[in-house]
C-alpha cells in the first residue's frame, strides 16, 4: 500500500509535473490570497478561538460553526478541484495563457472585491474584463484563441490511461495540499514570531500541516473519480457508454463541428477544463456554500454594515424570481410580454391586502396578527395562483397575436393593473397604498421588516424552488412544446401541440412566479403602493432576461443580478463615492464638475444605464450566459443566412401565418 | 359525428373499400381569390395518392385545409366518416392525420431527438405537476418516448440514430426530410400527408425517398397522400393521381391515364396536343 502511494506521488512523469506546476500555481495564488490577504486565516482563527473560549468571542457559537463549515467546504472543494483539473486537462493549452486567464478572471476580481466590496469590486472587474477582451481580440485577431477540439483528442482511455489520469489527480491533490500547508506554516510562523499569532493556535498550525497532505491525497482522488466519470472508453463496458443504442464514440464522430464543440466541453480530457461541466459542479458547491452562509460570513469579509447589505440582496432576490418567471414567457415560449409588472403588482396587492389590517377593514374578519403571519406560507401559493389566473385572463384574448401586436396588448395590461389598484381606493387606499403588511412567521425566528436575515433566507428558498421548477418545466413535455412554439408555431401545431393550452400555460407559469415574488415583496417592504409598479419596471425585467441570455436559466439569474446591481447599487452609490476622496471615481468626478458645474451622477443615472444596455447588446447580443440553442441560433443565421434563403423559399408562408386559426 | 359512412360508393362507380379520407365539394376563398374550388377526393385505406398540378394550383392549400391550418369556406372533409372541419391542427393530428411541409419545417434549433419528441407530444400524458415532481410514471414515459423516438429514426437506417444529438439545422437536406417524416410518424397517424417529399433532392436521394415512402405503406400500413412535382416519382408509386389546376380538380385516375390526359397536358404546357413529358413543364405564368 505505502509502496503504491509513494509511487503515485513521487515518481511522476515529466508531463504530469508540468501539469502540476500549471494548475498548482493557477489555484495556489488565489487561495493564498484569500487566506492571507483577505479573511480566510482570520475566519479560521476566530472560529478556533471562539469555540475554545465562547465567552471572549465577538461571535456566537452557531455563527462560528457555520463559518467553520464554510471554510471546510471551501478548502476541500479547492483540493478536489485541483485533482479534477489536472486529470481533466488535455494539456493542449499553453500554461501562460491559463495563468493570464486566472489573473484576469480570478485574481484581479478577488483583489477588487477585497478593496471595494462585493458589488463595486465585481463592477470594476467587469470593466477590466471588457478591456481584456478588446485587447485580446486585437492581439489574437489573426489566429483563433483556442484550437478547435478535434474528435481525435476526445477519443482514448483504456484502463491504462484511466489509471494514469487517476494517479495524476492524486498527485495533484497531494502536492497542492502539501505546498499550501508549507506556505501556511511559514506565514504562521512569521506571524507567531512577530507576536501576531496567539500561542494557543500553534497546536492548530501543527495539526493542519500534518492533516492537509492526507486530505489532499483523498480529495485529489475524489476529483480524479469525478473526472473519470466523464471519460469516453473505447471498450464497451456496461450501458453507461451506450446512449440510445449507439456507442457514444460513434455518435461524436458524426456530429457537426459546432455540436461537437458543445459536447467536447464536458468530456475528459478537455482543452478548457476550467469551463467543463465537471468543474462547474465544484463552482456550484462553492457558490452554494457562500450564498448559504453569507449572512455569517459578511462581517468577516466586508466589515460593518451587514444588515443594509443583506436587505439589498434580499431585494435583488425577487428580481431573480421575476426574471426567471418572465424567462418562461419570453425565453421558452417566445411570447413578448411588456406588461409583466402587472402580475408582480397583483401578487404584491394580494398579500398586501390579506396580510394587513386592510383585510379586517374590508371583510370585518379579525385575524390574530400572529396567525396572520403564519398564514403567509399557504397564502404564497394562493397569491401565486391568483396571479396565474390573471395570466390566463391576459393570455386568452392575446392568443391570436404574436410579436409586436402581443407586446402592445401586454403593455396595455401592464398599464391597466396599477391604475386599477390606484383607482380602487376603497379597497387599496389608492395612492397612499397599504401599510403595515405582516412579515411571515416561523417558529423560533424573530421576523419583521427590520430583520433582513430571515428575508434573505426566505428569498434563497424561494429562488431555489423557482429554479427547480423552471428546470423541471424546461425539460418536460410542456417545455419542449414551448420551445417548439417559439421555433415554428405551425409546425408545432401540426405536431400535436395545442397552441391555446401551451401558450396559456406559459402565461400562467410566468405569472405564478411573479405572484410569488409579489407576496415576498409586499412582506419585505411592509407595504404596497401603486407607484411601485410602472412600465419602466416591466422593461427592466425584460432587460434582465435579454442581457442575461434569453431562455437560459443561469443566464437570466446573472442578468437579474447584474441589472439590479447596476441600477440599484452601483449607479445609486456613485454620488456617495464621488465625494469620497479615497475612491477611484473621485478624480473623475472632480474633472467633470470643473466642466459641468452642478453635475451629479444621480442626474445621468438612466443615461449610464442605457449606455450599458446598448453596449452589452452590441457586443454580446446572445446575452451574458446564453443558452446553447440561442447562441447557435444567432451565430448560425449570420453564417448560413445565404444557404437558408436558397433552400427555403418563404413562398406563401406569411399568408399561412396570417390565416392561422387557433381554436 | 353521428354519420359513420365506412362504405361509400365512389362517384365514378368504382370498387368500394375502406374510405380513409373524403373531401366533398371543398372550397377555400381568400377574399376574392378562390384558392380551392369544389374539390372532391376520396382516399382509401392503404392507398398512395398523388396530387399534382402547376405552381399555384392550390395543392398545398388542400393540405392546409385537411390538416386544419385553414378551414374550408364550404364543403366537408371527413376522416373515416368523422368531419374534421373546424378542428385545430393538433386535434386533426389526434384524429390520425400527420403531415410534412413543402419547405421543411423542423424545429431547427432543437436536436433531432427533441424534434421527434415534440412529435410524440400527443402520445405523452405527463401533466405539469407530474413533470414538476417527476413522478415515476413521467420518468418511465420519458424513457419510453426516447426509445420510441430512436425506433422511429431507425426506420430510415442507423445514420439518423447516430446523429440524434445533432441540431436539426446541421443535417443534410435529405436527412431533414427524413426527420420531418419521423416526427410525423411519432403521432401514430393513419394518414400521412407528404408535401413534396423529394423537393431539392438529387437522383439518388429521390430514389431512396421513393423506397421509404413505399415502405411507409407496406410496413407501417399507412395511407399516403402526397404532393409531388417529379413525375418520375408520382408515376412510380401512386395508386391514383389527382390533378389540380386553378384550384379545381381537372382529372383523377391511374398514373397511365393521367399521363395521356389532354386536360392535364394542357394545364402543364398551356396548349393541347403535344405529347411531351409533362415533367419538364414550365409553370403557369401567373
Amino acid at each position: 500500500m505505502s509502496m503504491q502511494i509513494s509511487s503515485r506521488i513521487l515518481r511522476l512523469p515529466g508531463d504530469t509535473r508540468q501539469l502540476l506546476v500549471k494548475w498548482g500555481v493557477a489555484l495556489l495564488v488565489p487561495i493564498v490570497m484569500f487566506t492571507f490577504a483577505w479573511s480566510g486565516e482570520t475566519i479560521v482563527n476566530q472560529v478556533i478561538l471562539g469555540l475554545l473560549s465562547p465567552a471572549s468571542s465577538n461571535y456566537d457559537t452557531p455563527s462560528l460553526i457555520q463559518a467553520a463549515i464554510f471554510i471546510l467546504v471551501l478548502y476541500a472543494t479547492v483540493l478536489a478541484l485541483s485533482g479534477y483539473l489536472v486529470a481533466a486537462d488535455s494539456g493542449r493549452r499553453k500554461t501562460l495563457s491559463l495563468w493570464l486567464d486566472i489573473l484576469v478572471f480570478v485574481i484581479v476580481p478577488l483583489f477588487l472585491v477585497i478593496t471595494n466590496g462585493l458589488i463595486l469590486g465585481m463592477a470594476f472587474a467587469a470593466i477590466i474584463w471588457v478591456l481584456f477582451f478588446v485587447v485580446r481580440n486585437r492581439v489574437f485577431h489573426a489566429k483563433p484563441s483556442a484550437a478547435p477540439t478535434s474528435v481525435e483528442s476526445l477519443m482514448l482511455s483504456d484502463v491504462e490511461q484511466k489509471s494514469l489520469l487517476m494517479s495524476r489527480a492524486i498527485a495533484a491533490g497531494f502536492w497542492f495540499a502539501t505546498v499550501f500547508a508549507v506556505i501556511s506554516l511559514v506565514v504562521d510562523l512569521i506571524f507567531f514570531f512577530t507576536g501576531q499569532l496567539p500561542p494557543v493556535l500553534l497546536i492548530w498550525v501543527v495539526v493542519r500541516t500534518l492533516l492537509l497532505p492526507v486530505a489532499g491525497y483523498f480529495l485529489g482522488r475524489l476529483g480524479g473519480l469525478i473526472a473519470l466519470r466523464r471519460v469516453i472508453s473505447n471498450q464497451q463496458n456496461g450501458n453507461s457508454e451506450e446512449v440510445g443504442g449507439v456507442d457514444k464514440e460513434k455518435q461524436l464522430q458524426v456530429l457537426s463541428t459546432t455540436r461537437l464543440a458543445e459536447e467536447a466541453r464536458d468530456i475528459v480530457p478537455n482543452d478548457l477544463p476550467l469551463r467543463s461541466r465537471g468543474a462547474q459542479r465544484f463552482y456550484l458547491i462553492l457558490l452554494a456554500a457562500f450564498v448559504l452562509f453569507y449572512p455569517v460570513l459578511d462581517p468577516f469579509l466586508f466589515g460593518s454594515g451587514t444588515a443594509g447589505r443583506l436587505s439589498g440582496y434580499g431585494d435583488a432576490g425577487y428580481y431573480v424570481i421575476l426574471a426567471l418567471g418572465l424567462n418562461i414567457v419570453v425565453g421558452f415560449a417566445g411570447l413578448l410580454d411588456l406588461g409583466y409588472v402587472a402580475f408582480f403588482a397583483i401578487g404584491s396587492y394580494v398579500w398586501g391586502i390579506f396580510g394587513s389590517n386592510q383585510f379586517n377593514i374590508l371583510t370585518g374578519i379579525a385575524i390574530n396578527p400572529q396567525v396572520l403571519s403564519a398564514l403567509f406560507w399557504p397564502m404564497v401559493i394562493v397569491t401565486a395562483m391568483i396571479a396565474a389566473l390573471f395570466g390566463v385572463l391576459l393570455g386568452a384574448p392575446t392568443l391570436r397575436l404574436r410579436g409586436d401586436y402581443l407586446a402592445i396588448v401586454t403593455l396595455g395590461f401592464g398599464e391597466i393593473v396599477p391604475i386599477v389598484f390606484l383607482e380602487l381606493d376603497k379597497y387599496t387606499n389608492g395612492a397612499n397604498g397599504i401599510v403595515g403588511v405582516r412579515s411571515p412567521a416561523f417558529p423560533g425566528v424573530e421576523w419583521s421588516t427590520f430583520t433582513p436575515v430571515p428575508f434573505y433566507y426566505l428569498i434563497l428558498v424561494l429562488i431555489a424552488l423557482v429554479i427547480f421548477a423552471n428546470i423541471r418545466l424546461r425539460d418536460s413535455r410542456l417545455g419542449r412544446a414551448w420551445v417548439a412554439i417559439r421555433e415554428d408555431e405551425i409546425a408545432a401545431a401540426s405536431s400535436g401541440v395545442n397552441l391555446v393550452q401551451t401558450k396559456l400555460f406559459a402565461f400562467a407559469s410566468g405569472a405564478f412566479f411573479a405572484g410569488v415574488a409579489g407576496a415576498y415583496h409586499a412582506a419585505k417592504l411592509g407595504g404596497v403602493s401603486p407607484d411601485l409598479f410602472s412600465f419602466g419596471d416591466s422593461v427592466i425585467y425584460l432587460a434582465m432576461v435579454v442581457i442575461g441570455g434569453i431562455g437560459s436559466i443561469p443566464g437570466v439569474i446573472v442578468g437579474a443580478l447584474v441589472v439590479y446591481s447596476i441600477n440599484e447599487f452601483i449607479l445609486a452609490q456613485l454620488d456617495t463615492l464621488a465625494v469620497d476622496p479615497s475612491s477611484i471615481i473621485h478624480p473623475i468626478y472632480n474633472a467633470i464638475v470643473q466642466v459641468v458645474p452642478g453635475f451629479t451622477f444621480g442626474n445621468i443615472r438612466n443615461l449610464v444605464f442605457g449606455i450599458v444596455l446598448v453596449t452589452v447588446m452590441i457586443f454580446r447580443p446572445e446575452g451574458l450566459i446564453p443558452s446553447a440553442r440561442r447562441r447557435r441560433e444567432l451565430h448560425h443565421t449570420a453564417a448560413d443566412g445565404a444557404e437558408m434563403g436558397s433552400l427555403d423559399p418563404p413562398s406563401g408562408s406569411s399568408d399561412m401565418e396570417a390565416e392561422m386559426h387557433v381554436e | 359525428m353521428s354519420a359513420n359512412s365506412q362504405e361509400v360508393q365512389d362517384s365514378a362507380g368504382r370498387e368500394t373499400g375502406d374510405v380513409m379520407l373524403e373531401l366533398s365539394e371543398v372550397s377555400k376563398r381568400f377574399g376574392g381569390l378562390a384558392a380551392v374550388q369544389d374539390v372532391n377526393l376520396v382516399i382509401r385505406k392503404g392507398e398512395i395518392i398523388s396530387v399534382i398540378g402547376p405552381n399555384g394550383a392550390g395543392k398545398t392549400t388542400v393540405f392546409n385545409l385537411i390538416t386544419g391550418i385553414y378551414h374550408p369556406t364550404t364543403g366537408d372533409i371527413r376522416l373515416q366518416g368523422r368531419s374534421l372541419v373546424g378542428l385545430s391542427p393538433d386535434r386533426v393530428l389526434v384524429h390520425g392525420i400527420a403531415r410534412t411541409f413543402q419547405n421543411i419545417r423542423l424545429f431547427n434549433n432543437m436536436t433531432v431527438m427533441e424534434n421527434v419528441l415534440v412529435g410524440l407530444h400527443t402520445q405523452l400524458k405527463a401533466s405539469v405537476l407530474g413533470s414538476l415532481f417527476r413522478v415515476p410514471g413521467v420518468v418511465h414515459e420519458e424513457k419510453a418516448a426516447r426509445e420510441r423516438a430512436i425506433e422511429l429514426l431507425g426506420f430510415f437506417g442507423p445514420a439518423l440514430v447516430e446523429r440524434q444529438e445533432e441540431y436539426a439545422i446541421n443535417l443534410s437536406y435529405a436527412e431533414r426530410r427524413r426527420v420531418e417524416i419521423a416526427r410525423a410518424l411519432a403521432a401514430k397517424p393513419k394518414l400521412l400527408l407528404l408535401d413534396e417529399p423529394t423537393a431539392g433532392m438529387n437522383e439518388a436521394e429521390t430514389l431512396e425517398a421513393v423506397k421509404y415512402i413505399r415502405r411507409l405503406r407496406d410496413e407501417l400500413g399507412l395511407t399516403i397522400l402526397l404532393i409531388e412535382h417529379k413525375l418520375t416519382v408520382t408515376m412510380g408509386i401512386s395508386d391514383r393521381i389527382a390533378v389540380l389546376d386553378y384550384g379545381r380538380k381537372i382529372a383523377e385516375g391511374l398514373p397511365e391515364a393521367i399521363r395521356r390526359d389532354e386536360r392535364v397536358i394542357a394545364a402543364y404546357l398551356g396548349k393541347p396536343s403535344t405529347k411531351e413529358q409533362p415533367a419538364d413543364a414550365t409553370p403557369e405564368p401567373e
